[in-house]
């Protein structure tokens, strides 16, 4: 048995070091780090139209757009607010989706929906954060990035081109799933791929970033780019349905006001939310 | 035919081992491919691939992604709470777990699975609840994220779940004592294995619930199991039965095995050459070994009642069952095809295993009559001799009098002497059937297949009465004729974008301007589209096309108007449109009130209730909104939920078609007729706000136009081979008045069949349709026996009054050893647990002692009263019915 152990030691130790020597591999929690920022916080602000198509299994299409303004409280990847202003379908123009994110634990973030017909704005409190976006195949975590705290990380391989971490929920009875395997672009520390799996090893949901574009913009008065998902995939293998979500005239750094993120803006946003 | 005749008796008699070598080996052959047998349990499949019905059910189910739904029932009455206990919702949880995994992959594609569809099922666990979280403030959650720990927090759940009028009556009872988990499948037939999953699971569980599985694909995948498994227990036992009566009857274990194997023989090579062809044994064709089994064998009891009487040590076994093939010929031929007519009448209905059941029954039919005429004169040939010691009447009545014997010695007397009052009485009965027929009601259940105290039979019952029902039907709606432009469609929507314009000019400065120039295009855009929706998306492209560079100012006006016309694109998703809302939940609280259906769903409730949990929570506040606008933002925010689609199974992603679940409390076909008929004149009455269409789907609606189709189906091939028996019986005895009176007892069989069927207010169901239907080939029989043999004997006789007595001798005696044997045999069928089975025994008791006693009742009574008519002819010589003359007169010798 002592023989079995001291052997077990040895080979851990040895394949542990091997590794970091060679590849100077990243632990897992710095991968995702790096990986949260690249996603949802390059440059402290950003503007964009998002659409989003929704195809069912038998290939019927349903459409809805909105122009996303981004807003980041600090420099420390925290908390973020949002604020989604629909343009169609025409039923539903003028809808508000806002939210103050807070990326500390137990806290649950602030949403508002205001809805233009109803002339109604509403809080929304929510017991999880694992509802669909919209009626997307995007879940609303999706959208506004799942706390990196929430998860335990594992790099349980490392590919040519990506690191391929495994994440387990801490708490495992507030999620669907039961852990889910995101890939990580090594050189952009984008995640290329993530893909949720229910008890039993069961592949439920991927989610695919298929295009990436370099957007240009100024950061301190410098120019640079920001590696950007401009298009992704969201596939629902139990119902079948897939969203195809595409961002354009994505801009950085734009200044966006802070008081835009309030609730007198939602019934009058700002023209410039608009165009 | 004579020739015929004696070329098969005589080859029969004569290569008696080489006859029974084809037998056997005939046998085997064809039963060979019985173990390759394909069982179809789906009812679905008595409906044409093509009816329409069927066609649009499953449009309907695609199209609204349904699947076929098994349902357990939970229902706690011993805890205060109900079902809202701590351990009770533990164990819901527990089980709601387990039927998740109730999924099976696919070999062939591993992608794809089958069992559970766990995205679609309805649990507390897996639903969601949206409520006021303080003023302004609306939560959404899961119900039951986790099973509650105290019984306040299982109160809690309670109250939210009550709280929800879409879950009140579906997956909560009113009286929170019950609840129900909702399993949708991928196939439905794969409910009999969930089936039994799930009770394997039940059976862990002890606390104080019970637990009932239902749903319609349970009853129907069980009673296609369970008809299977009755096969194989009910025939034997029936056949067990049989053999003891007749070894009573005729104390000859060596000859009472014959019909036994006649039966067996016939059973088994025509299951086999049904299967051999390729055709699935449907849970109808499992009715088709007992139906066979009881017509080879009344075949085979009247060639050994016959050999019984006829047979004398003196005269020997060849000699003996010569004479008997040669009287009997005739009628076991004619009974036979008779028989097959009957049954090949099916072959007209529009029902597919109908066709295949009658196709192979009429051919069980003859082969069962070719074994009865060539392998029952082989057998007899191959016993020897001297084992019929003591064999045969006159061997027994040497001592005695039979008491057979003497009760239709008796019948026979009345019929004669007092002819007119047996008629007369007749008469008195027939009225009075003739009235319960009026009586009747025709209504099928798929419950009601099974016995009280069968566990899906006491699910029905328990789950309806806590429940709005668990049997579902789907009423679909569809706009119509809103697609295409009309003139006065232009000019509409010129005037409400001028009106809306001036509307907006406040905040919009430029807005008449650019109005009135996109008004003076819409003409020319009018022109090239003819159908609503693309004039406004050319409408729509334009706009954006000339606003895409525009100044601020006009591309904010331009984005105004623009979006004028896309609401007004909205509008033609007529299910977005408050009034056509209003409409549905109109009718649904009609169908409701009026007690018609338990509950109804449908985006009507949907819209509903969102926008009472946006406004604020109030139950006044339960309404459609007044605006389109205001409808579309309920149906965005319902789906912002866990399940956004759920949405789909009531309306289409186009809104333009939309689906009312109907859950009826009942399995009775009569309540879903009333609810079809109902909708038809609400439909009539109420004139929607847009044009509607409005079909019908789901399994329960799907049986209801199954029944219609048995009953008349059934109804019309009934009528037709009661035509062609009748030509064939006037042919028979070249008489169509002989026809006719061959006739009757079968006709007053069915008039009191059905008569007493409508005066004990038994349901006119599927399996009656069924048995009456097949009955008419086998209630003939005995008149023709009957007839054939009064004839063949008045023609020696020369008078009726000499004849009569003779009938009621050994004629009388075969047609009463049929009606005992059979009839009785099958009365064991009353103690199966599937009422098809029970039916079966009542129905043939009741066709064979009625036909036989009809038979020896009304037909001497009516040769006694009108024997002048009916006798006028038979004295002419007819060579197609001359039977050997000396075989009767031996008869009559030994008798004296």
């Amino acid at each position: 048995m002592k023989t079995y152990i001291l052997l077990l030691a040895l080979f851990v130790s040895d394949q542990f070091g091997v590794v970091k020597a060679e590849d100077k591999v990243p632990i897992a929690d710095e991968i995702v780090k790096k990986a949260n920022h690249m996603s949802l916080y390059q440059g402290s602000d950003s503007k964009g139209k998002i659409t989003m198509t929704i195809t069912d299994k038998q290939g019927r299409v349903r459409k809805r757009e909105f122009n996303m303004l981004r807003k980041d409280m600090d420099d420390n990847d925290h908390d973020q607010k949002y604020y989604a202003y629909f343009l169609t379908p025409a039923d539903v123009r003028k809808m508000v989706f806002m939210v103050h994110k807070h990326t500390e634990l137990e806290k649950e973030d602030d949403r508002w929906l205001y809805m233009p017909s109803l002339d109604l704005v509403k809080r929304i409190a929510s017991g999880d954060k694992r509802t669909s976006f919209v009626g997307s195949d995007f879940l609303y975590e999706d959208i506004s990035g799942r706390n990196i705290n929430e998860d335990t990380h594992e790099l349980t391989k490392t590919t040519d081109e990506y690191y391929v971490l495994k994440n387990v929920p801490k708490k495992p009875n507030t999620v669907e799933f039961e852990y889910y395997i995101a890939y990580i672009d090594k050189k952009t520390f984008l995640p290329m791929k993530m893909e949720y799996y229910k008890k039993g090893a069961r592949l439920y949901r991927v989610i695919k970033s298929s295009k990436i574009k370099l957007i240009e913009a100024k950061e301190n008065d410098q120019k640079v780019s920001y590696p950007t998902v401009v298009e992704s995939v969201a596939r629902d293998l139990e119902s079948g349905s897939t969203t195809v979500m595409n961002y354009s005239n994505v801009q950085y750094n734009i200044g966006i006001e802070n008081d835009i993120f309030t609730e007198r803006y939602l019934r009058r946003p700002p023209r410039k939310v608009m165009r | 035919m004579k020739r015929t005749k004696n070329t098969i008796i005589n080859f029969a008699i004569n290569h008696y081992k080489l006859a029974t070598f084809i037998m056997i080996l005939f046998t085997i052959a064809t039963g060979f491919f019985i173990p390759k047998a394909v069982i179809d349990t789906d009812p679905e499949n008595m409906l044409e691939v093509k009816n329409p019905a069927r066609v649009f059910h499953n449009k309907t189910k695609q199209q609204f992604e349904l699947s076929d739904i098994v349902v357990i029932g939970i229902i706690n009455e011993n805890d205060p709470d109900g079902v809202f206990n701590p351990g009770t919702l533990k164990r819901i949880y527990e089980l709601t777990e387990f039927s998740k995994s109730l999924r099976w992959s696919d070999t062939d594609n591993p992608e794809s699975f089958s069992g559970v569809i766990e995205v679609d099922m309805i649990a507390p666990s897996l639903v969601d609840h949206m409520s006021q979280a303080g003023p302004g403030t609306i939560r959404f959650e899961w119900l039951m994220p986790k099973p509650p720990e105290t019984k306040q927090e299982a109160l809690e759940i309670r109250d939210k779940a009550l709280s929800n009028p879409l879950l009140v009556g579906q997956m909560i009872s009113e009286d929170g004592q019950a609840l129900c988990i909702y399993l949708p499948l991928t196939d439905k037939l794969l409910s009999y294995k969930v089936y039994t999953e799930l009770r394997n699971k039940i059976k862990e569980f002890n606390g104080d619930e019970e637990y009932h599985i239902t749903g319609l694909p349970v009853a129907e995948g069980a009673i296609g199991v369970e008809m299977f498994t009755q096969m194989g227990t009910a025939s034997p036992l029936a056949m067990a039965v049989i053999f003891g009566l007749l070894l009573l009857f005729f104390r000859k274990l060596v000859l009472v095995i014959l019909p036994m194997i006649i039966a067996t023989v016939s059973v088994v090579s025509t299951m086999g050459i049904l299967i051999g062809f390729g055709y699935p044994v449907h849970i109808l064709s499992s009715m088709l070994p007992i139906f066979l089994m009881s017509i080879s064998i009344v075949d085979s009891v009247h060639v050994l009642s016959e050999f019984f009487d006829v047979y004398t040590k003196e005269k020997g076994r060849k000699q003996t069952i010569k004479e008997v093939m040669n009287t009997l010929f005739v009628p076991v031929l004619y009974t036979s095809l008779t028989t097959a007519t009957g049954f090949s009448s099916l072959l007209l209905t529009s029902i597919p295993p109908a066709r295949i059941f009658g196709a192979f029954l009429s051919i069980g039919v003859m082969i069962a009559w070719l074994f009865t005429v060539v392998f029952v004169p082989a057998y007899v040939m191959l016993i020897p001799e001297k084992s019929l010691k003591n064999f045969g009447l006159s061997a027994q009545e040497e001592n005695k009098q039979n008491w057979l014997t003497k009760i239709l010695r008796s019948v026979g007397v009345l019929t004669y002497k007092r002819a007119k009052l047996v008629i007369g009485v007749l008469i008195v009965l027939v009225g009075i059937a003739v009235w319960g027929i009026t009586q009747i009601q025709v209504n099928d259940n798929y419950a009601k297949r099974f016995t009280k105290s069968h566990p899906i039979r006491k699910a029905d019952i328990a789950l309806n009465n806590h429940f709005g029902g668990t049997y579902t039907a789907y009423l679909v709606l569809e706009g119509k004729g809103q697609e295409k432009l009309a003139k006065d469609d232009v000019e509409q929507i010129t005037q409400e974008l001028e009106i809306f314009a001036h509307k907006i000019n406040d905040e919009y400065q430029n807005s008449p301007q650019l109005a009135n120039s996109l008004v003076q295009m819409l003409p020319e855009l009018a022109k090239i589209n003819d159908s609503k929706e693309a004039f406004l998306d050319s409408a729509i492209s334009y706009v954006e096309k000339i606003s895409a560079n525009s100044s601020d100012e006009d591309f904010y006006t331009w984005q105004e108007l623009n979006n004028f016309l896309g609401v007004e694109k909205e509008k033609l998703k007529i299910f977005k449109r408050p009034e056509v809302l209003k409409y549905m939940a109109d009718l649904q609280a009609h169908m409701e009130t009026a007690g018609l259906i338990g509950k109804s769903n449908s985006v009507a409730d949907v819209v509903r209730k969102v926008n009472q949990e946006l406004t604020d929570g109030r139950k006044e506040n339960f309404r459609i909104p007044d605006k389109l606008q205001s409808v579309s933002e309920c149906y965005m925010q319902f789906q912002q939920s866990h399940r956004p689609r759920d949405l789909w199974h009531l309306v289409t992603p186009d809104y333009k078609q939309a689906n009312i679940w109907m859950q009826f409390k009942t399995g009775d076909s009569m309540d879903t007729r009333a609810a079809v008929k109902e909708i038809t004149s609400y439909f009539k009455e109420h004139k929607p706000p847009v044009e509607l269409s409005y079909r019908w789907a789901g399994l329960h609606y799907i049986n209801l136009v199954l029944e219609n189709e048995l009953v008349w189906g059934f109804l019309k091939s009934f009528a037709g081979s009661f035509l062609v028996v009748f030509v064939m019986m006037t042919f028979l005895f070249r008489s169509p008045l002989w026809g006719l009176l061959c006739m009757l007892p079968l006709t007053i069989t069915l008039v009191a069949i059905y008569g007493a069927t409508g005066i004990f207010g038994k349901d006119y169901d599927l399996p009656i349709a069924v048995l009456s239907a097949l009955s008419i080939g086998m209630a003939v029989d005995f008149a023709i026996h009957f007839l054939q043999r009064s004839r063949d004997t008045y023609q020696k006789e020369g008078s009726w009054k000499h004849t009569a007595p003779k009938m009621f001798g050994e004629p009388a005696r075969a047609i009463s050893r049929n009606v005992l044997v059979i009839a009785v045999g099958f009365l064991p069928l009353l103690t199966a647990p599937l009422i098809p089975y029970k039916t079966t025994g009542v129905m043939l008791f009741a066709i064979l002692s009625f036909s036989g006693v009809i038979t020896l009742f009304a037909l001497p009574a009516i040769l006694t009263a009108g024997q002048k008519w009916f006798f006028r002819n038979v004295k002419e010589k007819n060579s197609n019915v001359c039977i050997n003359t000396n075989i009767e007169n031996q008869n009559e010798v030994f008798r004296k």
